[in-house]
Order: structure tokens, then C-alpha cells, then sequence
């Protein structure tokens, strides 16, 4: 599991999924699985700025950038090595 | 044809454009004439199920076309359908399952999981039809195979009359139970009639279904959609939570009419990206649930030059819309928009406490009259009773008109201005405050992006006005600024006695700020 993966995963288990007893898989849908709701991810980007010192435009932040682990983890990785 | 039954639309559809699409998600459709059929399919199940005219079918599924399909098929039966919210707590939909007598409950894959754990909660017996479990488990199973394998396709045989309960939506009552709000098929269709003609709905119009289907606005979006032999989509649950999405889906399937709480118009204006999106198909853009505020409206009018808008105000009750305002650009000010006039299909009193009516330019209560207002609470007969002013106009010839709870004062513009509920105006220190009032304020500072606010007993017993806002990302203001900028319009006792700052704040599955859940959790700090 890489980094980024960990601390997203770890991130939705402490901040957002409260109460969540099971692990997440990293391809399950956040969204329709009911694990995180609309309020939630103004703070998962707000979460990646920070962390992984990337910016995420408002388009960017659609269904297919962010509705699973995996996703956003790709994503990252996309962002980051726009950076470098 | 004469229109009696809500399912008319749909085998009205079907005969003259049966290849054009009623339902669509993302690239399946469900055209008018595989609807029909679809439908006529479920409702010969539910027929040899045993389901008889009135009996309640839940349907506990995300939004497909097999919901749509769901929903039309228990009308087709003779049965009442009855949404219950995917995401709920499953404790609170066995409450509604118990509550309404469901017996019968179409469910999908999405849902499987839960399935087992409703049923040990229900009491009663509980057939669910739908979910392709091969393990086994359920007794009664029926998957969706084999009811388009082995059902007629052709309509049951039934005497159905437009006074047949259609539908009951449970809202959240302030006792923190829900209550059912039945309606009809003549409550429905004299909404949607009503709604399909003012909006000039035709065939070619793409709907966009915004709303959960226990939410009173989907029946716009399917019934007032269907009645024009219009094509509604559905916005994926998945792609409602994210506003550059939503304005990607408004572009992608050149949504013509758009319809939801004023809160997701605000997350696409604000986060959608929506300079970078061409939006130019939307003709409407409608919303109702919650007031849009002004600043908002205003920057969402300049980015859709092409889009007329307009507020739908009432409550479920009334089956979404009782008042109905078009604000034209250029004169919108800051005030609050108006509710504006009365549709066309009701008859509006705005009374005194004593039930008369109040002089032009007075507070009164709205009351409505009119084929919109529900049968009544599923159940409870004496709050059914006591929300309706009975009228006798000779010995035996009454008129029923429904206490709306909502506090109105007419402009001198005729048109009519929403001033609160009349159990939100509540007595602090011995003073009358309207809560809504308070709110209005608070959102009128440019710096607030969402705001809300609530009641708290001290420990005296007496009211303590809070207030939580949002403000908009980079902006510095202090609880006192905004509570400075509050006092310029409200007496020194209806200022909140603390704001606080947050970074969100708690909807309702509906999408409306939940101000029992804020109230609750400042309780709960207090006592902690």
C-alpha cells in the first residue's frame, strides 16, 4: 500500500467516516456505499491541499477524480508529478 | 384521453411516442413504451402477490429505472407507494415500514446488505422483491428475472379513481418521529398539470431529477416530466455530491430543466466550475425547500443569461407548490424574494388568529384550499383534524382549507412575502423573535456562505437564539463582525447570543440545513 493510500484511508477512518468499524476497500465507492456524504469532501480537498501540497482546482473535483481510495490516489500522483 | 390516474402519462407516452425516452441514467434509458410495459409487468407481480387497491409497497433502492419502473408498477396495482430514503438508518425505515403496514419492499444490490438487518427489525411479515441474492436467505424472493420473464406485459384490470391514495411521503416531525403525508393521484396530477403548463413543459424538455424520491419535489420531475412526454434524468447519487459534476451532467445531457434545493444551485455556482461548462440548454432552473438568497440568485442569473427562474413554494403537505414567483433580472435587491402569487389551481386565505381574514398589508397564517392538499397524516386522524380549518358556507356545505403554519404578508405589489413559520416565532426573555428572521439577517452578510440558526433551552428553561455559519473560503470576519452587521437590522433581543464559526453544516437527507441535529449537539456539549 502506498503512502498517499495509507493517509487518505487513515484521514476518512479518523476525520470523516466516524464510527466506521471495517477497513475500506480502496475500490469501493465512497459515495454510494454511504461512507462519506457531500459535506465531506470540501474537507478531503481541502486535506490533499495540505498534506500532499498539491492544488485542486473546483473541476477537478468530480465523481471520477475522488470516488474511491484508488481514485484519489491516482489523482495525487497525477497532481504531484504536475508539479515536479 | 381523460387524465384520472398518475400512470395515464406514462401509457398516454407510450401510445404516441413509444420509442422516446421517459427515464434515462447515464447512457441506459427506459423509453415510454418499455416503461409502460416494464410497469404493467411489476403490477401484475404485486396483483398476484395479493396487493389490493390502497395496500402500501415501499421501494428502498438508489435512483435507476427500475425505481421508476417500481413506482409506476405499484400505481398500476392499485397500491400506494411509499420511498423510503437509501441512506437512512435502518431503524427509521423499519419505523416507516410498521408504521404504514408495508408488506412488500422492492430493493436492488445496492441495498443487499442492509436487507438482513431490516428484516430482523421488522416485526411483521416482509416480502422483498428485487435483489439477485443466490444465497438463498430470503423467503418470498422474487429477482427482477423473472418478473420480465414470466409477467404479462399487458395493464391488470382495475377499477381506479382519481380520489385512490398514490403516494405517502414521511417527512421528519418535530416530535422526532416521521410522519406519512398521503396524496392522492388528484393531489398529484393537479400539481403536475399545473406545473407542466406553467413552465411550458413539451416533449423534447430534459428534466433533471435531482431530488430523493421521498422528497415531494421528484414528483415534478417524474409526474409534471412524464404528463409533457418529456425524457427526465437522473442525476446519479454518486454525481450529486459533487458540484463540478453536476455542472458537467447539466451540459452533458443538455438539461433544459433544471429543479432543486437552492443549496446545490449554490455548490454549482461556487465550486462547479461553471465558466468552463457550456449550460446554455437550461430554459428553467427551479428550486424550492429553503429561501435562495439574493446575492446568490443574482450571480447565478448573470452566469445563465439564456435561463428564466423561479421559486416553487409549499409544503409537502400541499404537495410542492401552492405559491410560485418568477424573479426578472435586474430587480432583485437584497430583501428576501417574494412567495409571490397563488397557482392557478389553489384558493389562498391568509387569516388571524381567529381565522378570519387579515387586511391587506397584515401578518396572517396561509391557509390553502385546492386538489393539492393531502388526504391527511397516515394514522393519526386528530393531527390530521387539527391542521385543516373547516368552513361551513351553508347547513352541510363546508369548505377545508389546511393550516399551513407559515407566516405571510401581502406587498403592496399583490405579491406575497414568506415571513417565517409561525412555530419558529418563539419568546425570548419575553420578547417575540422570528427565527427566520434572525437567519435572514446572518445570510445577508456578503461574507456568509451558508448560515442558520436555532434554539436552546438554558438551564432556566428559557430560549438562548444560537447561530452557525460557513463563511466563504478566504474570508476573515469575526462571530462579531457578523453579529455587528446583524444589529443593524434586528432589535438588541433577537441577536443569536453566540455565532459560531464552522466549516459545515448538518443537512437533512432532503438537502436542508438540519437545525434539530445543531441544537442537539450544543445540547449534548453542554451536559457532557
Amino acid at each position: 500500500m502506498s503512502s498517499v493510500q495509507a493517509a487518505i484511508k487513515e484521514f476518512i477512518k479518523k476525520e470523516l467516516a466516524v464510527g466506521l468499524s471495517r477497513d475500506i476497500d480502496p475500490d469501493e465507492d465512497l459515495f454510494t456505499s454511504g461512507i462519506l456524504d457531500s459535506l465531506a469532501i470540501l474537507q478531503l480537498v481541502m486535506f490533499i491541499e495540505e498534506q500532499f501540497g498539491v492544488e485542486v482546482p473546483d473541476g477537478d473535483v468530480v465523481f471520477e477524480n475522488f470516488h474511491s481510495v484508488t481514485a484519489i490516489q491516482q489523482y495525487v500522483n497525477g497532481r504531484e508529478a504536475q508539479v515536479r | 384521453m381523460t387524465r384520472y390516474l398518475l400512470s395515464h402519462a406514462i401509457d398516454d407516452g407510450a401510445a404516441r411516442h413509444p420509442s422516446h425516452a421517459a427515464v434515462k441514467l447515464g447512457t441506459s434509458e427506459l423509453t415510454y413504451e418499455a416503461l409502460a410495459l416494464k410497469s404493467n409487468q411489476i403490477a401484475n407481480y404485486l396483483v398476484g402477490e395479493g396487493v389490493k387497491k390502497g395496500d402500501r409497497v415501499g421501494i428502498y433502492m438508489n435512483k435507476g429505472l427500475n425505481t421508476i419502473a417500481c413506482l409506476y408498477g405499484i400505481l398500476k396495482a392499485g397500491g400506494v407507494y411509499v420511498p423510503l430514503d437509501p441512506f437512512a438508518p435502518v431503524a427509521r425505515i423499519a419505523y416507516v415500514i410498521e408504521d404504514c403496514g408495508i408488506e412488500i419492499v422492492f430493493s436492488d444490490e445496492g441495498k443487499k446488505s442492509e436487507i438482513p438487518e431490516l428484516l430482523s427489525q421488522v416485526s411483521g411479515a416482509l416480502r422483498v422483491a428485487g435483489p439477485d441474492l443466490t444465497d438463498g436467505e430470503l423467503d418470498h424472493q422474487i429477482t427482477w428475472g423473472s418478473v420480465w420473464q414470466d409477467m404479462l406485459t399487458s395493464s391488470p384490470r382495475l377499477s381506479q379513481v382519481e380520489g385512490d391514495l398514490a403516494y405517502i411521503l414521511y417527512t421528519s416531525g418535530s416530535t422526532g418521529k416521521p410522519k406519512g403525508i398521503m396524496h392522492t393521484h388528484r393531489s398529484g396530477l393537479s400539481f403536475a398539470e399545473w406545473a407542466a403548463e406553467c413552465y411550458g413543459l413539451v416533449s423534447k424538455d430534459r428534466l433533471s431529477n435531482h431530488a430523493p424520491l421521498h422528497f415531494d419535489l421528484s414528483t415534478f420531475d417524474y409526474f409534471a416530466g412524464h404528463i409533457a412526454g418529456a425524457t427526465t434524468v437522473i442525476v446519479p447519487e454518486a454525481i450529486s455530491k459533487f458540484p463540478a459534476s453536476m455542472t458537467r451532467f447539466i451540459e452533458d445531457h443538455e438539461i433544459s430543466i433544471w429543479y432543486s434545493v437552492p443549496f446545490a444551485l449554490i455548490q454549482i455556482l461556487l465550486r462547479g466550475a461553471i465558466d468552463s461548462h457550456d449550460l446554455g440548454s437550461l430554459r428553467w432552473v427551479l428550486f424550492a425547500g429553503e429561501p435562495f438568497p439574493p446575492k446568490y440568485l443574482r450571480d447565478l442569473m448573470a452566469k445563465l443569461p439564456q435561463a428564466e427562474f423561479s421559486n416553487l413554494f409549499g409544503p409537502t403537505e400541499t404537495n410542492v407548490c401552492t405559491y410560485y414567483h418568477v424573479p426578472r433580472r435586474g430587480s432583485l435587491s437584497d430583501d428576501p424574494l417574494p412567495i409571490g402569487r397563488p397557482c392557478h389551481n389553489v384558493e389562498a386565505l391568509v387569516a388571524d388568529e381567529k381565522d378570519d381574514p387579515v387586511a391587506d398589508g397584515e401578518v396572517g397564517e396561509l391557509l390553502i384550499r385546492g386538489g393539492v392538499v393531502m388526504e391527511g397524516y397516515w394514522g393519526m386522524p386528530d393531527r390530521t383534524q387539527a391542521r385543516f380549518l373547516v368552513k361551513e358556507l351553508a347547513p352541510g356545505v363546508t369548505q377545508r382549507f389546511y393550516r399551513t403554519g407559515d407566516l405571510v404578508r401581502a406587498s403592496e405589489d399583490g405579491n406575497l412575502n414568506y415571513l417565517g413559520r409561525k412555530d419558529r416565532q418563539i419568546k425570548t426573555r419575553g420578547y417575540r423573535v422570528e427565527l427566520d428572521e434572525v437567519e435572514l439577517a446572518l445570510l445577508s452578510h456578503p461574507s456568509v456562505e451558508q448560515g442558520a440558526v436555532y434554539l436552546v433551552s438554558d438551564e432556566e428553561g428559557s430560549n438562548l437564539i444560537l447561530a452557525a455559519a460557513v463563511l466563504h473560503e478566504s474570508e476573515f470576519v469575526t462571530p462579531k463582525d457578523l453579529l455587528d452587521h446583524m444589529a443593524q437590522q434586528l432589535p438588541p433581543y433577537a441577536l443569536p447570543v453566540r455565532i459560531d464559526l464552522a466549516k459545515e453544516l448538518p443537512r437533512t437527507s432532503t438537502g436542508k440545513v438540519d437545525r434539530m441535529k445543531l441544537a442537539a449537539e450544543v445540547e449534548r456539549a453542554t451536559t457532557a
